[in-house]
């Protein structure tokens, strides 16, 4: 670099005298500092390729690395037990992951079903309603910078708004606790008492509950009662000092005299009540704000990249702007609004920071969720625990499920690609 | 003034006497006399025009009209008015205004932001500039053809059948005869009936600018715009179009922008000259080529800048 300075010299030379113009003579340059300049900037042409050539094989490097330690750790545990089997603190060689790819799953959908109609629904606004006044484009100005903050939030901090937002809902609407209160609960529950009937073995009956605040009930009179098939019959009670009833079937139907029933809830699938709770559609929603930011930006880039021309040969023909965007602008920009959402869910499914602090790290689970207000486990929260663990099993347990989850947005990802090359030649 | 450049008199006669384009003059010949007599008649009635020249009836009739894009002023105190069922020409140098007209004739400036205007336009009595002059309705009487053939990423039936079904609910029978007429309109249908369900894009440029042509005509507009419709086609394509032109303004009166002057001259009843935002000349096409009354417009016309 050192002699960049002098070469330079060489070739700006004072122009001769008498010629001010400077165009009356060239300057003179030597031909032998001429032909040394150019095989020094050939060099530095090649050295510059090669040191691209080193950098982007830098990053390949470690990429192989990576993908060859977690594979040799994990080939071992990979097997069909991993892909069917639920966690297990006893038999670690026998675990696996399904609730937890369930659970993932689940979570990306909610994800997917608020997160992109919001964000697609944000970029129609800011590419196709041009601001047209000035309180407007303010408008517009104030969108695009905070879209472009959100972006760079952490996830850790979106995981906090959400343990606010979505689990306790800043506590509007009560807190939840276990047996006292659920919050508010809107449809999917029926509220029972159980109480232990005459017949033993555990054997319950199902009072229906009416007084949400009662968490008890004792029972001195028969009342009605449900039994395990739903029947309805008349519970009959059974005081100490008279003759115990003997029939085993009426036994099931009688219960002690002054026998206490604790609360007993049985949800539907469609279970639903307003703080959210550590539920997989509060971690959903939650992921939703994670991704929201990167669903705007790429759908708008796919909008933008739609030829305006396009736009002004609909709005030419008498379109509103509604039929533009229905008919030209999303069609054309489909394809890359899609690839941008599967990318973003990409990014969903591997978080684990807001899904820890929302749901918790619960992962002794043994199914996907059974309900909307259910807890699930996910992958990045099962390996983030498995990886944490002190056997040695566990430690391969969490390379084999990082292969799966690999495998699964790698998945993603062809999807993407798949569809983008289709509907280009759909077109 | 006096001494006429030599390509003149083949550059004002609408029925060129080109020897290589001898089966298109023959298809022509026949209208040309019909032709040149309309293009006199309304030159006959007003006389030659000025900046501020008036015609009985006109289409559309512009009124000290301007025009912004910002604070900067792209038209000055415009007067003009377009004949109704005649080719009106726009010409002038790049950045003189007259794209800018047109889009204001249909309001797509509405989509730029920081355009306004102020002055008076009418389109059959209706006030175009009001805001509550419904937009849409505006568009659909105002057919717009754009420089770049611009047709949507869909079959050409589909092309066609946009605009339709925008405005209307047709039953496929009637869907297919409107597009049939209206490829046909625009001379494009015996190249394109056997492929009517394959993509746009695959035709060539002129047939996609025609195929556009189609697509503005499809929904019954009463003017056309054509912004340039010829600049980006090869010199065959841009016969077959100016064919077209010439053939369509007995339905529809037809503005285009042009940067042609041949053009101008070969398919336009009466031209108007803009230089810098200004009109400076308009009146009938022959005699605005032939004896111009502005040293700009004399200028312009014989290639002198611009």
């Amino acid at each position: 670099m050192s002699s960049l300075p002098s070469a330079a010299g060489d070739l700006n030379l004072e122009p001769a005298p008498g010629s001010l113009g400077g165009d009356a003579a060239p300057p003179p340059i030597s031909v032998q500092g001429a032909s040394d300049n150019s095989r020094r900037r050939k060099l530095y042409s090649r050295l510059f390729y090669l040191l691209c050539v080193f950098i982007s094989l830098l990053s390949v490097v470690v990429l192989v690395v990576l993908l060859a330690s977690i594979t040799i750790q994990g080939q071992g545990m990979l097997s069909w037990q991993l892909l069917t089997g639920a966690h297990s603190e006893l038999h670690p060689e026998s675990a696996g992951m399904w609730p937890s790819i369930v659970g993932s799953i689940a979570i990306c959908g909610i994800c997917a079903l608020s997160a992109l109609p919001l964000g697609i629904g944000t970029a129609i606004f800011l590419e196709e309603f041009k601001p047209t006044s000035k309180p407007l484009r303010l408008l517009h100005g104030f969108i695009q910078l905070n879209i472009a903050n959100l972006a760079g939030v952490p996830s850790i901090v979106y995981g906090l708004l959400g343990l606010s937002l979505f689990v306790f809902m800043f506590n509007v609407f009560g807190q939840i606790q276990v047996n006292e209160s659920a919050g508010i609960e809107l449809m999917g529950v029926d509220r029972y008492y159980q109480v232990l009937t005459l017949a033993g073995g555990g054997h319950t009956v199902l009072i229906p509950q009416e007084d949400d605040a009662q968490a008890t009930i004792q029972i001195d009179q028969p009342v009605m009662a449900v039994d395990s098939q739903g029947n309805e019959f008349e519970l009959s009670v059974w005081e100490l000092g008279t003759p115990r009833p003997t029939d085993p079937a009426e036994q099931q139907r009688t219960v002690r005299k002054g026998a206490v029933g604790g609360s007993y809830a049985q949800t539907g699938w469609n279970y639903f009540r307003l703080p959210f709770g550590r539920s997989f559609l509060a971690a959903g929603l939650t992921l939703s704000l994670v991704i929201l930011p990167i669903v705007i930006i790429a759908s708008q880039e796919a909008l933008r990249s739609v030829p305006p021309s396009l736009r002004e040969a609909s709005f030419g023909l008498g379109a509103t702007v509604w039929q533009t965007v229905r008919n030209v602008s999303l069609p054309a920009a489909l394809p890359g609004i899609l690839t941008g959402s599967i990318l973003a869910m990409g990014r969903a499914i591997g978080e684990a920071a807001p899904v820890l602090v929302v749901l918790g790290a619960t992962v002794a689970k043994n199914s996907g969720p059974q309900n909307m207000m259910d807890n699930v486990v996910t992958m990045p929260v099962l390996i983030f625990n498995w990886a944490g663990r002190q056997q040695a099993t566990y430690q391969e347990l969490a390379a084999a499920a990082i292969i799966v989850l690999l495998v699964v947005l790698l998945i993603m990802n062809s999807a993407a690609i798949y569809l983008r090359q289709k509907m280009r030649v759909d077109v | 003034m006096t001494a006429l450049p030599p390509q003149t008199p083949t550059m004002s006669n609408p029925p060129r006497s080109d020897t290589d384009h001898a089966s298109r003059d023959d298809h022509r010949d026949g209208e040309s006399a019909g032709a040149a007599a309309t293009a006199t008649r309304p030159v006959e009635g007003s006389g030659r025009s000025g900046p501020d020249g008036s015609i009985d009836n006109p289409c559309i009739r512009i009124a000290d009209f301007n025009a912004w894009y910002g604070s900067f002023q792209a038209l000055h105190a415009l007067n003009l008015d377009i004949p109704r069922n005649q080719v009106t020409a726009f010409i002038g140098p790049s950045g003189c205004g007259k794209s800018t007209l047109l889009r204001w004739l249909n309001r797509m400036n509405d989509i730029v932001p920081s355009a306004h205007s102020r002055g008076t336009l009418t389109l059959d009595g209706i006030d175009v500039l009001s805001p509550s002059t419904d937009v849409v309705n505006l568009r659909r009487r105002v057919g717009m053809v754009f420089q770049k053939p611009n047709p949507f990423p869909k079959t050409i039936f589909e092309n066609v059948a946009f605009g339709p079904r925008l405005h209307l609910r047709l039953r496929r029978g009637e869907l297919e005869e409107l597009v049939e007429w209206s490829l046909r309109k625009a001379a494009v249908w015996e190249e394109v009936k056997d492929r009517l369900h394959s993509p746009a894009l695959g035709l060539s440029g002129g047939q996609q600018q025609r195929l556009c042509i189609a697509r503005a005509i499809a929904v019954g507009p009463d003017v056309l715009l054509m912004d340039e419709p010829c600049s980006a086609l090869d010199p065959a394509s841009t016969l077959a179009i100016e064919d077209l032109i010439y053939e369509l303004r007995r339905q529809y009166t037809i503005v285009m922008v042009t940067h042609n002057m041949q053009q101008a001259s070969r398919c336009s009843d009466r031209t108007a000259f803009f230089y810098e935002g200004k009109l400076i000349e308009s009146g009938a096409t022959q005699e605005l080529f032939t004896k111009p009354q502005q040293k700009r417009t004399d200028d312009y016309v014989r290639g002198r800048f611009g």
